[in-house]
């Protein structure tokens, strides 16, 4: 009896400093990478908007930037899926892709072709489906030759001028969200029932990282890839506005200072990993391929591989040592199914 | 921090006693038999189904037609309540897609609607018809379908060009060929394909009856031969059951990988939510015959099953033992409380929405832009079920499960295999 309480006593210890350890590290986390991003797209987002306000015709220069500068905000935070982005499917209003069957293109023509009034309000748009929502929407927009200049001239300027009032006020919301209750209750891990413990916040946060890199190996370079016999390149993200590989890089980014963070405390893992990132990040760097346009062709498929296998490589180090150290797995995520 | 889990979990194993480790043995062998019986259920209900087509076939008429519809519609309970063995089993993933592929380009098969459109830039074939084209060029190769057999079916057509969306076998494809495209959008009604599609000679609609015939012929043929296969890998010595019973831990891994997966990826994501986001009436499992409501119901109620270690039969026979529930009940009786709580939860959530589907509120209609209604219950339905996913991520670590690698899934536990 006594043993068996000395041997509770002994670990008891060390449980306490761990849990102490990791509440710092999520609350670390969310102050210096969660919250600073979607503080950034809430700029982003509502400088689109201003400037779709003003000049909403696909060639504009000023809307042009405005879409990249936001677009690339939301690169740097949507691995950040779960909580605010997941309430209301958010994460979709924002970012409806891969769509597998082709249905942006046709929800917006057929917007276009009814000149469907619904674009009078944002909170009206709010109501269409997200295949015509969104920052991949808002490509087609402005990029796809054929819907950039279906129907009427101010049809589609009332069109883009809804898009970017409804991102930018999706955008607010998970912000909202974010500062108002949900930062608390990952930093208060343990102590509510959303997170019973600081592991399960820590899990959600390693489930990003993973799901994150999954969704960069298998779905941006994985979708073009397709097979050896059926490569696919008109499935690249994004290819219309030429930011494919540019989405590669971003999240890469993102993702090595969510990994970097997660590995506190050690600092050879983190040098680890940071060498990893860096690998990556210096092949996608050095590809001349901005859409993956070469998958067509054994050579060019040959580096979009081996860029893949790059992130592979990353994701192989994340779950063999980073994710025992952290001592939890990753959760169930949305990538799941077919 | 690595020695501190270790630790812990062995702590855990240490006050649970020895019990634990035999009554794991138990669980497992209660989920095989759930398994066992599931597509047992499920292959004869699709026997039944391969009968009622026959007999179609044999005398087209209103009555045969909807005698087989019946049948189809009578065999999706039991399988859908299988649908949680296939995420963590790894036997069950690799065969599914033969069985339940969806969504589908249901103009790869037979006649469609002028406003379905032709060839996309995602598939190519969307539009090949192949009952209406006993030859055609397959990426560069000439494809002989003068005879409509399992094989063709199996073989050649389906996932033809790599393209997932091209599914010529299975419940879905037979499903479009009883019933037809539901052209009502979000209105009342499901797809009303005349009996006369299958009139051999004068009175045929459609036109080529007799390949229509043929092809529905092969592909419940080749449901039933799917099914025999796989309830023969759940019985005694059967290659599923003897998988899952080699690694206790792995066994028990699997078991929740299949809870966890199919609640939120799954169905919460994939099926419910996205489909409602988009409005899309053809985003529903079952949008030809308009059964959506009960693939979910079933989804919701298997994963039930496998936590509670009972499976209601289709002749009302109760398949039950030690559980999952009863592990946990040793280690955090709060946590099975959370559990079983959450999973009835959902079940209701989505039992409101098979009840207002069978009143009349079909789910296409509910996924109808603006229809506040119908919004409420498919999110009532996804909530439910990415609330019970939590606690199963629980039930994975209070059983000392975490430091498993979950498996099941092509993307999670073989990244290559996506790209095969």
């Amino acid at each position: 009896m006594l043993r068996t309480f000395s041997l509770c006593l002994a670990i008891l210890m060390p449980v306490t400093a761990t849990a102490q350890s990791e509440a710092d590290i999520t609350a670390a986390i969310v102050d210096d990478h969660i919250l600073p991003r979607y503080a950034a797209l809430v700029v982003e987002t509502m400088a689109l908007a201003e400037v779709a306000d003003s000049s909403c015709q696909p060639g504009d220069p000023a809307l042009q930037a405005a879409f990249h500068d936001a677009f690339d905000a939301w690169i740097a935070v949507s691995h950040i899926t779960f909580g605010p982005a997941e309430t209301d499917g958010r994460y979709f209003a924002l970012s409806f892709w891969p769509d597998t069957r082709s249905m942006t293109g046709r929800s917006l023509s057929t917007l276009i072709a009814d000149a469907d009034p619904i674009v009078s309000t944002a909170e009206a748009y709010a109501t269409v489906s997200v295949a015509a929502r969104g920052l991949y929407a808002l490509e087609f927009l402005l990029f796809d030759p054929e819907v950039s200049t279906a129907g009427e001239d101010a049809y589609r300027c009332a069109l883009v001028q809804a898009i970017t009032a409804d991102i930018a006020a999706t955008a607010a919301q998970i912000e909202a969200d974010w500062t108002g209750t949900f930062a608390a209750l990952m930093r208060g891990a343990g102590s509510n029932d959303r997170f019973q413990s600081p592991d399960e916040a820590l899990r959600v946060l390693f489930g990003s990282l993973t799901t994150g890199l999954e969704f960069t190996a298998d779905l941006r370079l994985g979708r073009p890839l397709g097979t050896f016999d059926a490569p696919r390149a008109a499935r690249a993200e994004a290819r219309r506005s030429g930011r494919s590989l540019r989405h590669v890089a971003l999240s890469l980014q993102s993702l090595a200072d969510l990994a970097d963070r997660l590995a506190t405390g050690d600092p050879g893992l983190r040098q680890a990993l940071a060498d990893r990132f860096d690998i990556a990040l210096d092949a996608a760097a050095r590809l001349d391929d901005p859409i993956f346009a070469g998958v067509d062709d054994p050579q060019g498929r040959l580096r979009v591989e081996a860029l893949q296998q790059r992130v592979q490589e990353v994701r192989d180090l994340v779950s063999s040592e980073l994710g025992p150290k952290l001592g939890v797995a990753a959760g169930f995520n949305s990538l799941d199914g077919d | 921090m690595k020695t501190t889990i270790l630790t812990t979990t062995a702590l855990v194993g240490f006050v649970a006693g020895a019990a634990t480790a035999q009554e794991a043995a138990e669980v497992l062998n209660t989920y095989a038999d759930i398994a066992a019986a599931g597509y047992e259920d499920s292959l004869t209900t699709a026997q039944a189904l391969e009968d009622a087509v026959a007999t179609l076939i044999a005398d087209p008429s209103p009555e045969t037609l909807s005698a087989a519809r019946e049948a189809w519609l009578e065999a999706r309970v039991p399988y859908q309540q299988t649908e949680v063995f296939r995420f963590g089993n790894a036997i069950v993933d690799d065969w599914e897609g033969r069985v339940n592929a969806w969504p589908l380009d249901e103009g790869l098969i037979d006649y469609v609607d002028g406003a379905y459109g032709g060839p996309t830039d995602e598939n190519e074939l969307a539009a090949l018809n192949v009952i209406a084209n006993p030859t055609f060029t397959l990426s560069g190769t000439e494809i002989d379908a003068t005879e409509i057999t399992p094989t063709l079916l199996e073989e050649t057509l389906h996932e033809a060009d790599g393209v997932e969306a091209n599914v010529a076998t299975g419940y879905h494809a037979v499903e479009f060929l009883l019933w037809g495209q539901d052209l009502n959008g979000h209105g009342d009604g499901a797809g009303n394909r005349p009996y006369t599609d299958y009139v051999q000679g004068e009175g045929c609609t459609g036109g080529n009856c007799d390949r229509r015939a043929d092809y529905l012929a092969a592909a419940t043929e080749l449901l039933v031969s799917d099914l025999e296969w796989m309830a023969a890998q759940w019985v005694d010595g059967g290659a599923a059951r003897e998988t899952l019973l080699a690694d206790e831990q792995a066994g028990l891994s699997a078991m929740l990988t299949g809870m966890g997966s199919l609640s939120y990826g799954e169905t919460a994501g994939e099926r419910m939510r996205l489909g409602l986001m988009l409005n899309d009436p053809e985003e529903e499992h079952s949008c030809f015959a308009d059964n959506t409501h009960n693939d979910h119901f079933f989804n919701g109620v298997g994963v039930r099953n496998v936590y509670l270690g009972r499976y209601s039969r289709v002749d009302g026979t109760l398949v039950s033992g030690p559980s999952l529930s009863d592990l946990v009940v040793a280690v955090d009786a709060d946590l099975d409380t959370e559990m079983r709580s959450r999973l009835a939860a959902a079940v209701l959530a989505l039992g409101e929405i098979k009840t207002a589907a069978e009143a009349g509120f079909a789910y296409d209609e509910m996924l109808e832009r603006g229809n506040a209604g119908g919004e409420t219950l498919i999110m009532g339905g996804v909530n439910g079920l990415i609330e019970q996913t939590q606690s199963i991520e629980r039930v994975v670590t209070a059983l000392g499960l975490d430091g498993i690698e979950f498996e099941g899934s092509d993307s999670l536990d073989n990244p290559s295999a996506v790209f095969q």
